[in-house]
């Protein structure tokens, strides 16, 4: 029997899974609500699914699982709706704004018995999962230095709620944390975390953080909503046997030019991957579902990069460097 | 150009030098008076392929000249500054200034009394593309600096560059200076706080090899400096110095160094850049000649090697205590 998907937001991250999901062998994007109602037609008529509201998915029989991709604020209400209702949850990164709605989300899904997966994409970025394996079979020796960047334009003149620091933390909780998870998934658990933030005018928002582990690596992490020309990814890992460098700027296999001058900048760049990175995060998980396995980002461990994140935001307005401890 | 400025070179301990002794040689605005070296045998080298006379001792040297460029360890910044101070002989020392604030002040105060004029070797500087910045900033078209994230890797330059009582330290003590000098210059501000995380990673030092640096400015601004020897011996060139400069209206980046030829070199069997960008420590090192020939301020003077030395010495500081360490608690 397919898998019953429905879709909670209907913005950038609703769309993104919706479309991911269709496709996907025996997966069935059954409905899609948003707030207003009204702007979840366009992506449920795509997906030939119908529109509901979050209280109508999480009622709905043929809903296996829930997408929770609202605005950041709001992930730990409908996710725990949805938990109440005996549905899996997959939640788009950040997992929550707050700890305690992180952790009240994690007790509420392991109380029903249902899965909880946290959107954590890069983990299944190709170019970060082969970093991942160099250094764990060794080829890079004992990491040294690590170096990621993440930039994008403003995003917050197309969504307001991105420039609202108590909806969406920013571009520490919504930019940044890909990176922070991304060390841990790589390094582990850090030492202590110093860290750096600014915020303009116009959605500018910038913010530099150091992330110790107790003997090494050495990390730097950029995270910048003043990268006017688009969305641009980077990393600079240095091992003691050797040093892997990625620039996305420099990895795109397609360029596009015309008379008309360079095309508005995208969200994200063209895929130039049979399978994009989003859907082979549905796909896993979905198996991983079918198969009883925990999904490989839970609600845990989305709680702990969220954590980091907070604890990057406390040293950034502090001033102090804030020493790291993971919640269990 | 009328008259040339008679410079002379002090020591070959340093990795620039031999590009220090050509740019002498070669420069339309500098006579080269030759070198003299506390290591006499690599002296006498030294000048032998450069062309140059072999000054036997230090007083020869500077009765020779009217500047002389000190390329020596750091350590050995203070004493020769002194003695060229006291001979009345102009000084552009090599980064770091010293190694140790006490010290690089008392190169400042020796100098000044002489009286003569003290530089310092900052050649990023003079790289066309940081002028053009520093032009672009003042005339407004970034707004208002808001933070920078800057680079200067490079590869372990062995010698004596891992000891740190000639060198003073590091990676952060060799390769900080040159960041955080190019920030205060293009941003028109101060370094106020510094913290810093360092590590002994790669070669097996007794000084760290990794280093990386988030300060504080006086205007509120923030920067980061990786200062590191990072460089792989594989990497096809020594390392180099990047900017990414955040301001209120603009986003600038900077590769000082990015203007090479890729060389996939089947003799050697290894793959080098080949700049072809402007020489950087000949326009260094003429703005000095050029500014003391005239009669002027040379561009670049012992108060801004002392402001740069104070943020890698705060560093040390920062790295030891594991909080942030405020200039004015290690300034002279």
């Amino acid at each position: 029997m397919p898998l019953g998907v429905g879709v909670i937001g209907a913005g950038f991250a609703g769309a993104m899974h919706a479309r991911s999901a269709l496709g996907l062998d025996d997966v069935r994007v059954v409905a899609v609500a948003a707030l207003p109602l009204d702007q979840a037609a366009a992506l449920a008529k795509e997906c030939g699914a119908r529109v509901a509201t979050a209280e109508e998915i999480c009622a709905a029989p043929d809903v296996d699982l829930v997408v929770v991709a609202t605005p950041t604020h709001l992930h730990a209400g409908y996710a725990m709706a949805a938990a109440k209702a005996g549905k899996h949850v997959f939640c788009e990164k950040p997992i929550a704004r707050t700890r305690e709605q992180a952790e009240a989300m994690v007790r509420a899904c392991d109380a029903a018995g249902v899965t909880l997966a946290v959107g954590h994409v890069v983990r299944y970025f190709p170019e970060y999962q082969r970093a991942k394996q160099l250094i764990d079979d060794g080829t890079l020796g004992r990491p040294a230095m690590a170096t990621l960047v993440r930039g994008n334009f403003s995003v917050g003149s197309a969504r307001e709620w991105y420039l609202d620091p108590a909806k969406s933390g920013g571009v520490v909780l919504d930019l940044m944390l890909h990176d922070l998870d991304t060390v841990r998934w790589w390094f582990g658990e850090p030492s202590r975390v110093y860290a750096r933030r600014f915020t303009g005018s116009a959605g500018l928002e910038y913010a530099l953080a150091t992330i110790r582990y107790e003997d090494r690596p050495i990390v730097h992490i950029e995270g910048s909503w003043a990268e006017h020309s688009g969305f641009r990814t980077g990393f600079e890992l240095r091992g003691d046997r050797g040093m892997l460098v990625h620039d996305s700027r420099a990895a795109s296999p397609l360029t596009v030019q015309s008379p008309a001058g360079p095309a508005s900048p995208a969200m994200m760049a063209a895929p130039t991957l049979s399978e994009s990175p989003y859907r082979r995060q549905l796909r896993d998980l979905f198996a991983r579902i079918r198969h009883g396995e925990r999904p490989l980002v839970d609600g845990h461990e989305g709680l702990r990069s969220l954590a980091l994140g907070l604890a990057v935001i406390e040293s950034a307005d502090s001033g102090r460097v804030v020493e790291w401890k993971a919640p269990a | 150009m009328s008259r040339r400025l008679r410079i002379g070179l002090i020591s070959f301990a340093h990795v620039h030098a031999a590009g220090l002794a050509s740019t002498l040689r070669a420069h339309e605005a500098v006579e080269f008076t030759g070198i003299h070296d506390e290591d006499p045998a690599r002296g006498m080298a030294a000048a032998s392929e450069h062309g140059a006379k072999w000054h036997e001792t230090l007083d020869s040297l500077l009765a020779a000249s009217e500047a002389v460029v000190i390329a020596s360890t750091n350590v050995d910044h203070r004493r020769y500054a002194e003695a060229a101070a006291a001979q009345g002989v102009h000084v552009l020392s090599e980064k770091p200034l010293a190694t140790t604030v006490a010290d690089g002040r008392a190169m400042i105060d020796a100098c000044r009394l002489a009286p003569v004029q003290l530089g310092v070797a900052f050649p990023v500087r003079s790289s066309p593309a940081v002028v053009a910045l520093k032009e672009a900033i003042a005339g407004g078209a970034l707004g208002q600096i808001r933070a920078v994230r800057a680079t200067n890797p490079g590869q372990y330059p062995g010698r004596w560059f891992g000891d740190k009582h000639l060198a003073g330290g590091g990676a952060v003590m060799d390769h900080t200076v040159h960041a955080a000098d190019a920030i205060r210059w293009l941003a028109g501000d101060e370094f106020a706080r510094v913290q810093a995380e360092l590590g002994s990673f790669i070669y097996g030092l007794a000084v760290e090899d990794c280093g990386l640096l988030t300060c504080d400015l006086v205007s509120g601004a923030f920067a980061s400096i990786d200062c590191s020897w990072s460089r792989p011996q594989t990497f096809p060139t020594w390392g180099g110095v990047t900017l990414h400069v955040v301001g209120e209206k603009t986003t600038v980046d900077v590769d000082v160094f990015r203007q090479a030829l890729t060389h996939y070199d089947d003799t050697a069997g290894h793959t080098r850049l080949l700049g072809w960008g402007d020489d950087l420590t000949a326009r260094m090192v003429g703005d000095f000649a050029r500014a003391i020939l005239a009669g002027r301020d040379v561009p670049i003077n012992g108060e801004d090697g002392l402001r740069a030395l104070e943020v890698a010495v705060a560093a040390y500081r920062s790295a030891e205590t594991k909080r942030p360490v405020a200039i004015a608690d290690v300034r002279a």
